[in-house]
């Protein structure tokens, strides 16, 4: 689901490992299997939050197209999705042949854990989805509802960067010097922040940043940073939120 | 089952090898049979320390490519009966060391042996990922400097992900904070961090603070580990640093400034 703690690139003494790890993955139902259809819906829906799924990597849900795999244009829904940087890594659900088909477009199927898959599969009760390209539909998981939070409760240490994807980071300890957290949402730091903050990862300007002993190396909001050298007016060593009024970072006590 | 110990810092020249010699005379003089491991292939100095440099033969290097035994590689300390040394090669480097190499040295010390120290080499590579590695506790070498401070903050990460114990998701390595070279007047004047400072920054248990001391640098040239030498500052706090260890309860000395009376102030004079 999301990075752990972990030290960076230092050489490993074998030169890889095999493990199965379970992954949080949004699933893109097609409703539509038209690109010019999909591609441009999903444009205007994350106009408004643009970059939220930047290299997102999503599975395709095939369970609701109810048409011959030759009349999917797998080839014009991939090299859509990559142009609005959504990354497409295989698909779920829908008929065999169906799978087959986008397999022959370097997309997998891949099986969801617990099974959902064949829960959202069954198309026999769903009234004849009327295929009709219905504009007006969202795209069905809106992934702005779902943003877990990760919580960190041991220091964050010199070399470790933590991130938290697609969510907010809470950190109940302190964050060192040399230390790197990262969140797609808001950091909240009830400890010193020592170290590096970057929030709002996914060009979220509104995310914030809470430090109870706010003493950092570096901040940034939705791309906007300042170095330490560049916080001369911020309440050094105080309970501080920063947050991003128009280009200007904004630097409170709180508490 | 042995108790693995590594001895580790980070930052070189903070007193891994002295603080290593001195803890592994300790506990053997407090009768626990104890190996210290040189793990600084190359740039060896604990057969110094130890006094016994005159008597290498063989070394891990050669035990861990088939040309020695183990107990042809270890030397067995003349002063102190239950402490042996398995000393460093001068001339390979550490990718002459390898994982299974040293896990089957472990093992076979783990049949002998109730602790095994290893001396860690300074930097996060090869030499000291894998004095590390096999680590139930480690001894975490911090001087109140910054970038020491950093630097120790650093290698605490690698142990919570890169430990034998972190792989395996087993309880985590048990960490001791070991502050030397400290100087309670030079921290009084601000030019050596505060020893609260170091303790809020690295959050661990402290062991021991080892006052800086002439003595350390006599003994390291007379082979002699500073714990022998019962009259210095130094090896007294190693002393109680060592039944801490044990888990005695012992009174932090040597923290605070020495108040100098009249005649010491007139006439200068050092700790010994």
């Amino acid at each position: 689901m999301s990075a752990a703690p972990r030290p960076d690139t230092s050489p490993r003494i074998e030169p890889f490992r095999l493990r199965g790890a379970n992954f949080n993955l949004l699933v893109l139902r097609l409703l539509d299997p038209r690109p010019e259809a999909v591609v441009p819906a999903i444009g205007d829906q994350f106009r408004r939050a643009p970059g939220f799924l930047r290299f997102a990597p999503v599975v395709l849900g095939l369970g609701d197209l109810d048409m011959p795999p030759g009349q999917v244009d797998f080839a014009g829904l991939i090299e859509g999705l990559r142009g609005l940087e959504i990354v497409p890594i295989g698909t779920t659900g829908g008929t065999p042949e169906m799978r087959n088909a986008a397999m022959a477009f370097g997309l997998p199927p891949i099986r969801s854990v617990g099974g959902k898959e064949s829960e959202e599969a069954p198309p026999i009760a769903a009234p004849a989805p009327a295929a009709a390209p219905e504009p007006a539909a969202p795209p069905p998981p809106a992934p702005g509802m779902a943003r877990p939070t990760m919580i960190v409760d041991q220091p964050v240490r010199a070399g470790q960067r933590v991130w938290a994807q697609g969510g907010d980071l809470i950190v109940t300890g302190t964050v060192n010097a040399g230390a790197e957290v990262i969140a797609d949402g808001n950091i909240h730091v009830y400890g010193a922040l020592r170290g590096r903050a970057i929030a709002g990862g996914g060009d979220r300007a509104d995310a914030r940043i809470f430090a109870q002993n706010f003493d950092p190396e570096l901040i940034s909001i939705a791309g906007y940073y300042a170095v330490r050298e560049g916080l001369g007016g911020a309440p050094i060593g105080k309970a501080v939120q920063v947050r991003l009024t128009g280009e200007r970072m904004r630097f409170d006590p709180i508490g | 089952m042995a108790q693995v110990v590594v001895v580790t810092s980070g930052k070189g020249g903070v007193g891994k090898t002295t603080s290593s010699a001195a803890f592994a005379t300790g506990l053997a003089q407090r009768g626990k049979k104890t190996v210290v491991i040189d793990f600084d292939v190359g740039l060896r100095n604990l057969d110094l320390i130890m006094g016994v440099e005159r008597r290498v033969v063989f070394d891990i290097v050669n035990v861990i490519s088939g040309e020695a035994r183990l107990n042809q590689a270890l030397i067995r300390d003349k002063r102190v009966e239950t402490l042996s040394i398995l000393p460093a090669s001068q001339t390979r480097d550490k990718d002459a060391l390898t994982k299974e190499g040293v896990q089957g040295i472990i093992e076979e010390l783990s049949k002998d042996f109730d602790y095994i120290l290893c001396d860690s080499p300074a930097g996060i590579e090869k030499g000291a990922l894998l004095a590390l590695y096999f680590a139930d506790q480690a001894i975490v070498v911090t001087n109140p400097e910054v970038s020491s401070v950093r630097d120790s903050d650093r290698i605490l990460g690698v142990l919570q992900s890169r430990s034998k114990r972190a792989e395996e998701k087993r309880e985590p390595v048990k960490e001791h904070l070991l502050v030397t070279r400290f100087d309670p007047v030079r921290v009084e004047r601000g030019e050596m961090l505060k020893l609260e400072d170091i303790r809020e920054i690295l959050s661990i248990p402290l062991l021991g603070v080892i006052p800086e001391s002439e003595s350390v640098l006599k003994a390291s040239n007379t082979g002699t580990p500073v714990i022998m030498d019962g009259e210095s500052t130094a090896g007294q706090a190693y002393a109680d640093a060592v039944s801490r260890f044990l888990g005695e309860e012992k009174p932090h000395r040597f923290i605070e400034a020495e108040k100098k009376g009249i005649f010491k102030r007139l006439f200068g004079g050092r700790a010994a």
